[in-house]
């Protein structure tokens, strides 16, 4: 039973992978083998992609029934954020209320001269209708004319071009305000042949109107009402528009592609450190100031090493930055551990002190005496982590993560300290009567996530940005406590959330590229997630009613074991 | 340069920054206060301030929108406060739902409402202004500044510097630390705050003698949003008159050590916040000597970090203590076991000096640019370090082990006197001659040993 609901399972697990692997491989390359095979290190990009599928394969085999509710949270928070993307677009329509505009009457009857007119015929005129932060913007026009009678006139009211998409109407009214014609729009002739000044049928002409006496006429202009279908199909486009940056920006392009695998390093590096803490139920949140001595000590080595070859040079990078991550790591657990200092609060304040310590250092010691910005200069090529695809930041940070993730799996599931940590994450006072040095693994437990975040500021100085930045993490370490939790801290399972997570990330860089959607969206559908997937009674709410329901059909209780995984 | 930045701590200016700084550290403190005793930590006290303080700033700028602008001027702050408060009281209405209902962790429910909090604001902020780093586009308002009689100047000798401290506060200030008084009678005076702490002390007892455990824990996480929603309401109506992307920049953070540093009394939880409000302050008023911005900035931050361990080992004292007392019953001599704790405070605070001795040092070493280039700054800093590594080493015995402290007093003495001597004399010395600053540092070192408990010890043996 078990062994055909494992090989069950690793089929569909399976199944799902390599779908997703060719799905992405399809899409990348829109589906034509010789624009892959004509791709530069093509085999790489393929390789990474069947790693992709591998994740989904053990976030499938390790999160079983669980990982259902992993994809329906997301989902949700998806949802959510579509929801949130609309009411912010519901101002998307304003735009046919504003902009620059243009007003002439054309005729070919003589012009009548008279200097107290705002108007001749076939002279431009033109404004700017609503325009954002004026004090008194013009909301409508009143320009007067002068004609004699019989003459035949075409009044015109158009978005100045093509970036103006004002939406004007226009009205011709006598010297006592009575309005004589009007319009709205026009037609396909006129915009094409008749009035060369036109844009799109969105503006609006008065065409051949013969003035019934001698007189002044007024040419009256504004933006038309803006109805609320309108609006409301605006904000769909504009959403619908915005979210298919969002889930398909990242796989369209190669370059893209390696946005978004470049910050799934990262975050997968990020989700692990925070997968093994959070295992040992310690909410510490160091890794962000971890990160950045990781990164800062890495910068200083590859700074100040130009003659060492590479292959040298990046192993003690990485073994360095593993080292500082792990050093200020120490510090939160041990003050927890041999002082019971609370560490969400010491690591969070550990955070400000490093991002602190790391820009006073460069300022005043990285950053080159004549640079206009506070950087270091770019690290010489032998301290940059190899490139494996060309034109995008993938580097051998991918087989780094690999290795990372094997070694997690090894120290939580097949050695005695990971033993230990399972134990003090699921009960702490049981963790001491069994003869398990907990202070000691608390302390330990810190330190070890404090390497891993420590080889993510190394990927972030050497494999990212190649030289050091103010603001190196971007609060991405935040974003980690997603991956791990999405993950259900399981470490087998980070990869596909950090992957997963990653994708939403780079795709949300996209929207805002492409449909001018804040990437704070982003972060708001995060805080969803980690909602969603904490509140457990959510769950036991449906399980229950499914419980129900199965007492109901076959009138007798049917114990539910789910099956958890320690 | 340095004399003008002592001079500056003590002056009333100085005082008045340090209320001003402390306002918002000590409302979310008090929200914080209300929902440890009641059992329930509210971690999202950083996100309610945010979202508090960014509807503030759009509802009060808007308003002189909405009612012209001179009703708007009036009524726009009062507008601004009471929306910025809902939001805040929404989002802990959120926590508590999650947390209490849906039963989600309380820490990652409160980090989830913390992210909710930066994030939101800062994409309502880009959809309003097409900016994403502050407000300052919108015509915000803040809330009034009280001015006081003019008659408090006349008063002689105290009157000027009464004036100088508490004039021209934000009615946020006042409120702060009035509402001190109201959460001490709240939680000591009234059934409700008796309830709350019944609940936060047990539980199970409390719901055993028919006290609803959940609706009590529901309103304690309402008060603590209220509060930080006032506090956040300070931030950027009072404080700054503006909004920034994380202005409160781990305020909700620090706010949640000060009630356990204060000894869990709002009172405490007042002093605690206002010693934050120092380094605040003086953080700021450093900032004006050659030294990189950087280091200042993080003081509040170390502070917090010492106060955690210096509040744990405090703690772990007066267990050790309490257990002897209860060992040892009516032999217990209780008033020479307070000397002994305070004294070891004493050491605590010396070894802390020496930390921050021991990370000025390291900065300077780090980045000597900084201080004025790498020929003086480097002895400087080797100096530093060493000498704050030599004194940590000499106070640990007594940190570890207050029992050193009974058995060799003449030692604990001997290091009170080195230490604090020096850190005595590096101060004086701006005022006097070095040698008589040494010998007047040395003296008054002694003294503080000898006043603090030392007496007590010297006669026990």
């Amino acid at each position: 039973m078990t062994s055909l609901r494992t090989n069950l399972l690793l089929i569909v697990g399976g199944l799902a992978g390599i779908l997703v692997t060719l799905f992405i491989t399809n899409t990348m390359f829109d589906g034509s083998m010789e624009k892959m095979t004509g791709t530069p290190t093509w085999q790489n990009i393929l390789l990474v992609n069947v790693l992709v599928g591998a994740c989904i394969l053990l976030f499938v085999v390790e999160l079983r029934r669980q990982a259902i509710r992993v994809l329906l949270t997301v989902i949700v928070a998806l949802i959510l954020g579509f929801i949130v993307t609309f009411v912010f677009n519901l101002d998307a329509a304003d735009r046919f209320a504003s902009g620059e505009f243009r007003a002439q009457v054309v005729s070919d009857a003589e012009p009548v001269a008279n200097d107290d007119v705002d108007l001749e015929y076939n002279k431009r005129r033109g404004g700017h209708f609503n325009k954002p932060n004026v004090v008194a913007p013009v909301s409508e026009i009143a320009w007067t004319f002068a004609g004699s009678e019989g003459d035949v006139v075409s009044l015109l009211a158009y978005a100045k071009n093509r970036r103006s998409e004002v939406d004007v109407l226009v009205e011709l009214r006598d010297d006592s305000g009575a309005v004589l014609a009007s319009a709205t729009s026009a037609t396909m002739t006129q915009v094409d042949e008749t009035f060369d000044d036109l844009v799109s049928t969105k503006d609006a002409v008065i065409e051949g109107y013969e003035l019934p006496a001698d007189g002044v006429y007024t040419l009256y202009s504004r933006p038309e009402e803006i109805e609320t279908s309108t609006t409301l199909s605006e904000a769909m486009r504009q959403s619908q528009l915005a979210f298919e940056a969002l889930l398909l920006g990242p796989i369209e392009r190669v370059n893209r592609w390696g946005v978004w695998i470049q910050d799934a390093i990262t975050l997968i590096l990020l989700g692990l450190s925070f997968a093994i803490v959070f295992r040992a139920q310690q909410f510490s949140l160091g890794a962000e100031g971890q990160l950045y001595f990781g990164a800062l000590v890495s910068g200083i080595i590859a700074l100040n090493s130009p003659h060492i070859p590479g292959i040298l040079l990046i192993p003690f990078i990485i073994l360095a930055s593993g080292t500082a991550g792990f050093i200020y790591g120490l510090i939160p657990g041990a003050l927890k551990a041999y002082l019971g200092a609370n560490e969400l609060v010491s690591t969070l304040m550990l955070n400000v002190i490093a991002t602190r310590f790391f820009e006073m250092v460069l300022n005043f010691q990285l950053k080159p005496p004549d640079a206009g910005y506070v950087a270091s200069s770019k690290f010489t090529e032998n301290a940059i982590l190899p490139v494996i695809v060309e034109k995008t930041q993938v580097t051998i940070g991918v087989f780094v993560v690999v290795v990372v993730i094997f070694i997690c799996w090894l120290l939580i599931r097949r050695t005695p300290l990971g033993y230990e940590i399972r134990i003090i994450g699921s009960n702490l006072k049981f963790a001491d009567y069994g003869g398990v040095n907990s202070r000691r693994t608390v302390m330990l437990v810190m330190a070890i996530s404090g390497i891993v975040a420590g080889l993510a500021g190394m990927h972030l100085a050497t494999g990212i940005h190649r030289q050091l930045i103010l603001n190196i993490s971007f609060a991405l370490a935040f974003e980690g406590v997603v991956v791990a939790l999405l993950a259900r801290l399981n470490v087998l399972v980070v990869p596909f959330t950090g992957l997963l997570y990653a994708y939403l990330r780079a795709g949300a860089q996209f929207m805002e590229r492409d449909a001018n959607v804040s990437f704070e969206v982003v972060r708001m559908i995060q805080a969803i997630i980690i909602l969603l997937i904490t509140a457990e009674a959510l769950v036991t709410f449906f399980q229950q009613r499914q419980k129900r329901a199965d007492i109901d059909e076959s009138g007798h209780a049917v114990a539910a074991v789910e099956g958890s995984d320690v | 340069m340095f004399e003008n930045v002592i001079d500056g701590i003590f002056s009333a200016v100085f005082l008045a920054a340090i209320l001003r700084v402390t306002t918002p550290i000590l409302l979310p403190s008090l929200g914080a206060l209300i929902s440890e005793k009641a059992g329930v930590l509210n971690i999202g006290l950083e996100g309610m301030m945010l979202s508090s303080a960014f509807t503030g700033v759009v509802v009060s700028a808007y308003s002189q929108d909405w009612f012209g602008a001179e009703t708007g001027l009036t009524i726009g702050p009062w507008l601004g406060l009471l929306l910025g408060v809902c939001v805040s009281l929404l989002l802990s209405f959120v926590l508590a739902l999650f947390h209490l209902d849906l039963k989600g962790d309380l820490f990652l429910s409160g980090i989830a409402l913390n992210i909710f909090g930066s994030s939101a604001t800062v994409a309502i902020m880009f959809e309003l202004t097409g900016d994403r780093g502050n407000t300052s586009t919108l015509a915000s308002l803040q809330m009034p500044f009280i001015q006081l009689p003019e008659f408090i100047n006349q008063i002689p000798i105290i009157g000027g510097f009464l004036f100088g401290v508490f004039d021209n506060q934000s009615v946020m200030t006042w409120v702060a630390f009035i509402a001190v008084f109201f959460v001490t009678f709240f939680l000591y005076r009234t059934p409700f705050g008796m309830h709350l702490r019944a609940v936060g002390e047990n539980p199970e007892a409390a719901a055993s003698v028919g006290i609803n455990v959940k609706r009590i824990r529901y309103l304690a996480l309402l008060i603590s949003g209220f509060f930080a929603g006032l506090g956040g309401i300070h931030m950027s109506m009072g404080y700054l008159q503006l909004f920034q992307r994380d202005m409160t920049a781990g305020r909700g953070f620090i706010a949640l050590v000060t009630p356990s540093l204060g000894g869990g009394t709002p009172a405490g939880a007042m002093i605690a916040s206002s010693i934050f409000g120092f380094f605040d302050a003086l953080g700021i008023r450093i900032g004006s000597l050659e030294i990189p911005s950087q280091l200042p900035q993080s003081i509040p931050y170390f502070a917090t970090v010492l106060a955690l361990v210096i509040y744990a080992l405090q703690r772990r004292i007066s267990q050790r203590v309490s257990e002897m007392r209860t060992a040892s019953g009516a032999a217990f001599d209780a008033a020479f076991w307070r000397s002994i704790q305070r004294v070891s405070i004493l050491h605590m605070l010396l070894m802390m000096v020496a930390v921050i001795g021991v990370v000025t040092g390291a900065s300077i070493l780090a980045a000597p640019n900084g201080f004025g280039g790498a020929d003086g700054a480097v002895p400087i800093g080797l100096l530093i370090g060493a000498l704050s590594i030599a004194l940590f080493l000499i106070s640990l015995p007594f940190v570890r082990d207050i029992f050193k402290i009974q058995q060799r007093w003449k030692a604990s003495l001997a290091v009170t006197v080195v230490s604090l001597g020096i850190y005595l004399t590096l101060f004086l010395a701006l005022f006097f001659e070095p040698i008589l600053a040494l010998v007047i540092g040395l003296l008054a070192a002694g003294a503080i040993w000898l006043i603090i408990g030392g007496r007590v010890l010297m006669r026990a043996d």
